[in-house]
């Protein structure tokens, strides 16, 4: 396991990159390390973590895909390497990349009560709504406050699907779970094969 | 501060300007031709604007921003630039005159302005679909270029060097534009129901000389009337037809200094002879023996995702270098903000527009690993989906995707481009 490992980087913009993974790099659920502190135990999160120079911010783990997060301008070719040699050094390690969620205290009490509240708004009234354009918003998980989704249907690779992220969802979570503190979309959309909106001009 | 962001539901444009516009932390209006479903849950953040009807969109505008106060307007497409003008001039926001805007649209309005004005053009003549083309060729200079008055990328784009060629090129063009006309729409078609009206500009096509040369795109910003020139992209590709789609673009420039003096001098007397105030340019420019020879100027930023290849450098205020994005300096200058010194980064840079490479229905694409493996390059993007049509130019006007790559030579953001390109293979299957 590990050299025959194939990663796509797909960089949102150059704070934030998404990274695919022909494996499964974690499948216990969405794990978020917001710093290296929460990061310890978790082989793959403290070496991101860890790059030299890239000042990661946030690593979310989540099946196949690994989303990085840094402040640092450094451009995403020479973090994303360094991200890659972490991916397969902790896949061919033995170990699991990731730890289990901790036992629920603290701030995983708060986030589960805010997945409660999070996951009512996304039945009652988000997905109602997509669904009107063939798409389903998934809630995955909340952690730290940070709401984690993915899309899928007509959401899935959608043209509009940023807007319907940040203009439609986050919006409405603002409204009415204020609490939550952010939104981040876990979605392979290179892999959505029926959006609803499909960029066609140059 | 609160920015009206023009996002047609085709454009590749979304995520890079929608961040950018959290980046800068300012208030978000996205107007789209088609609603979201999300519009009544959050209505200062989304709104449906008539795109095919400039006036009546500003019309829309105006009840918008009596309730939600809009400070900027910043358009991505052709289209929404005319739509964007009539806004600004609605609500007297910083913005290009409507004609302004419309002329940058319309190919054959462009060509008599600049014409007019001195601008270096190719010869021109506005044919109708309704000619008969036998007799047009006999008539025509060889070789020339038969393209339509508003199609975007170059799409029924062809060059013809015999009377024959002529011919067959004009049958072709009439087919695509039979084919487009409903996708041109603007006032004065019908309201609600233009999109079933093919427009006028989809009955006509410009004839024009064939200009060889070397052609660059030159990425500026326009304030006051005065044209800073941000980037000219050399494409290393000759454009000599018979089609004209785009692969490689790569910046700086290698051409002589001279050279891209008399490109961004073309560039502006063209800003100035179409009356374009404000805003982002995206321009063609050939260069040969006889100097720059303007081809198309377009009131907005570079099209697709190759905007991704723009990077520009500036000092915070604590003296600290940070990047920002060819959007945020689009958004900064739109709302009135402070646009930061506009360096290109150091390190030149490229991107690909990977070519179609046959007609068929995408199966899957192999190879992207390895083409992102290669030095230099940075990102691989495929942007079609499995199961969608690939069409060929001068039909299609839709790349599957683009490569992107960084390093210290624009002959080495080249030749990563090159080999990122030859290791991709596109498994097609024939359409039904």
């Amino acid at each position: 396991m590990g050299a025959d490992v194939r990663i796509t980087a797909e960089p949102i913009d150059n704070g934030r990159c998404k990274f695919l993974v022909s494996e499964s790099v974690h499948a216990g659920g969405v794990r978020r390390f917001a710093s290296p502190d929460e990061a310890r135990g978790s082989p793959l999160a403290e070496a991101i973590f860890a790059i030299p120079g890239a000042d990661v911010s946030e690593v979310i783990v989540s099946g196949n895909l690994v989303t990085v997060v840094k402040r640092s301008p450094a451009p995403w070719p020479a973090v994303g390497k360094a991200v890659g040699q972490a991916i397969r050094a902790a896949l061919a390690g033995g170990h699991p990349t990731v730890a289990s969620k901790p036992a629920a205290a603290g701030s995983a009490t708060a986030d589960d009560a805010l997945y409660e509240r999070v996951a009512d708004l996304f039945d009652s009234q988000v997905n109602p709504m997509v669904a009107r354009h063939g798409g389903r918003v998934e809630l995955i998980d909340v952690q730290d406050a940070v709401v984690m989704v993915r899309m899928a249907g007509g959401c899935q690779g959608c043209g509009m699907a940023d807007v319907t992220l940040r203009q439609g969802i986050e919006a409405m979570l603002q409204q009415h779970v204020p609490e939550v503190k952010g939104i981040v979309d876990i979605t392979d959309h290179t892999a959505g094969s029926n959006p609803y909106f499909a960029a066609a001009k140059k | 501060m609160r920015l009206l962001l023009l996002l047609p539901t085709v454009t590749y444009r979304t995520v890079a300007f929608v961040e950018a516009a959290r980046r800068l932390g300012v208030d978000v209006t996205v107007a789209s031709e088609r609603p979201s479903t999300f519009e009544r849950a959050n209505p200062s953040g989304l709104v449906t604007l008539d795109f095919a009807d400039p006036a009546h969109a500003a019309a829309q505008a105006r009840t918008f921003a009596d309730t939600h106060p809009l400070h900027g307007i910043v358009a991505v497409d052709d289209d929404t630039a005319v739509v964007a003008a009539a806004i600004a001039q609605e609500l007297g926001l910083r913005g290009n005159p409507v004609a302004a805007a419309a002329a940058a649209r319309d190919k054959h309005q462009q060509r008599q302005l600049l014409a007019a004005a001195g601008v270096a053009v190719p010869r021109f003549e506005l044919r109708t679909i309704a000619a008969d083309p036998e007799r047009l060729a006999h008539g025509a200079s060889y070789p020339c270029v038969l393209k339509p008055l508003r199609l975007s990328a170059s799409r029924g784009v062809i060059r013809a060097d015999t009377p024959k060629a002529f011919v067959a090129a004009f049958e072709r063009l009439k087919r695509i534009l039979e084919n487009a006309g409903c996708e041109m729409r603007d006032a004065g078609d019908a309201g609600q129901h233009a999109s079933h009206i093919p427009h006028p500009a989809s009955r006509s096509l410009l004839v024009e000389e064939f200009v060889p040369g070397r052609e660059v795109a030159v990425e500026g910003l326009v304030t006051q009337g005065a044209l800073q020139v941000l980037a000219i992209f050399d494409k290393p590709d000759p454009l000599d037809g018979p089609f004209f789609e785009e692969t490689i673009y790569v910046t700086p420039s290698r051409l002589a200094r001279t050279a891209q003096q008399e490109i961004a001098a073309c560039a502006q007397a063209a800003v100035h002879a179409l009356g374009l105030r404000e805003g982002p340019i995206h321009a063609e420019v050939r260069h040969n023996d006889r100097g720059a020879w303007l081809i198309e100027l377009a009131a907005r930023p570079i099209g697709g995702r190759c905007s991704g290849a723009l990077r520009f450098e500036s000092r915070d205020a604590g003296g600290r270098m940070r990047d920002a994005s060819l959007e945020e300096i689009v958004i900064r200058h739109a709302l009135g903000m402070e646009v930061p010194a506009l360096e290109r980064e150091q390190q030149a840079s490229g991107v690909m527009m990977i070519p179609v490479p046959g007609p068929g229905v995408l199966r899957e694409v192999r190879g992207v690993d390895a083409a992102q493996a290669v030095p230099l390059v940075e990102e691989v993007v495929i942007t079609m989906h499995h199961g969608q049509m690939l069409v060929p130019w001068p039909e299609g006007s839709r790349y599957p995707g683009f490569i992107f790559a960084r390093g210290e030579t624009p002959e080495a953001v080249e030749a990563a481009l090159r080999a990122a390109h030859a290791r991709l293979e596109f498994v097609t299957e024939p359409a039904d």
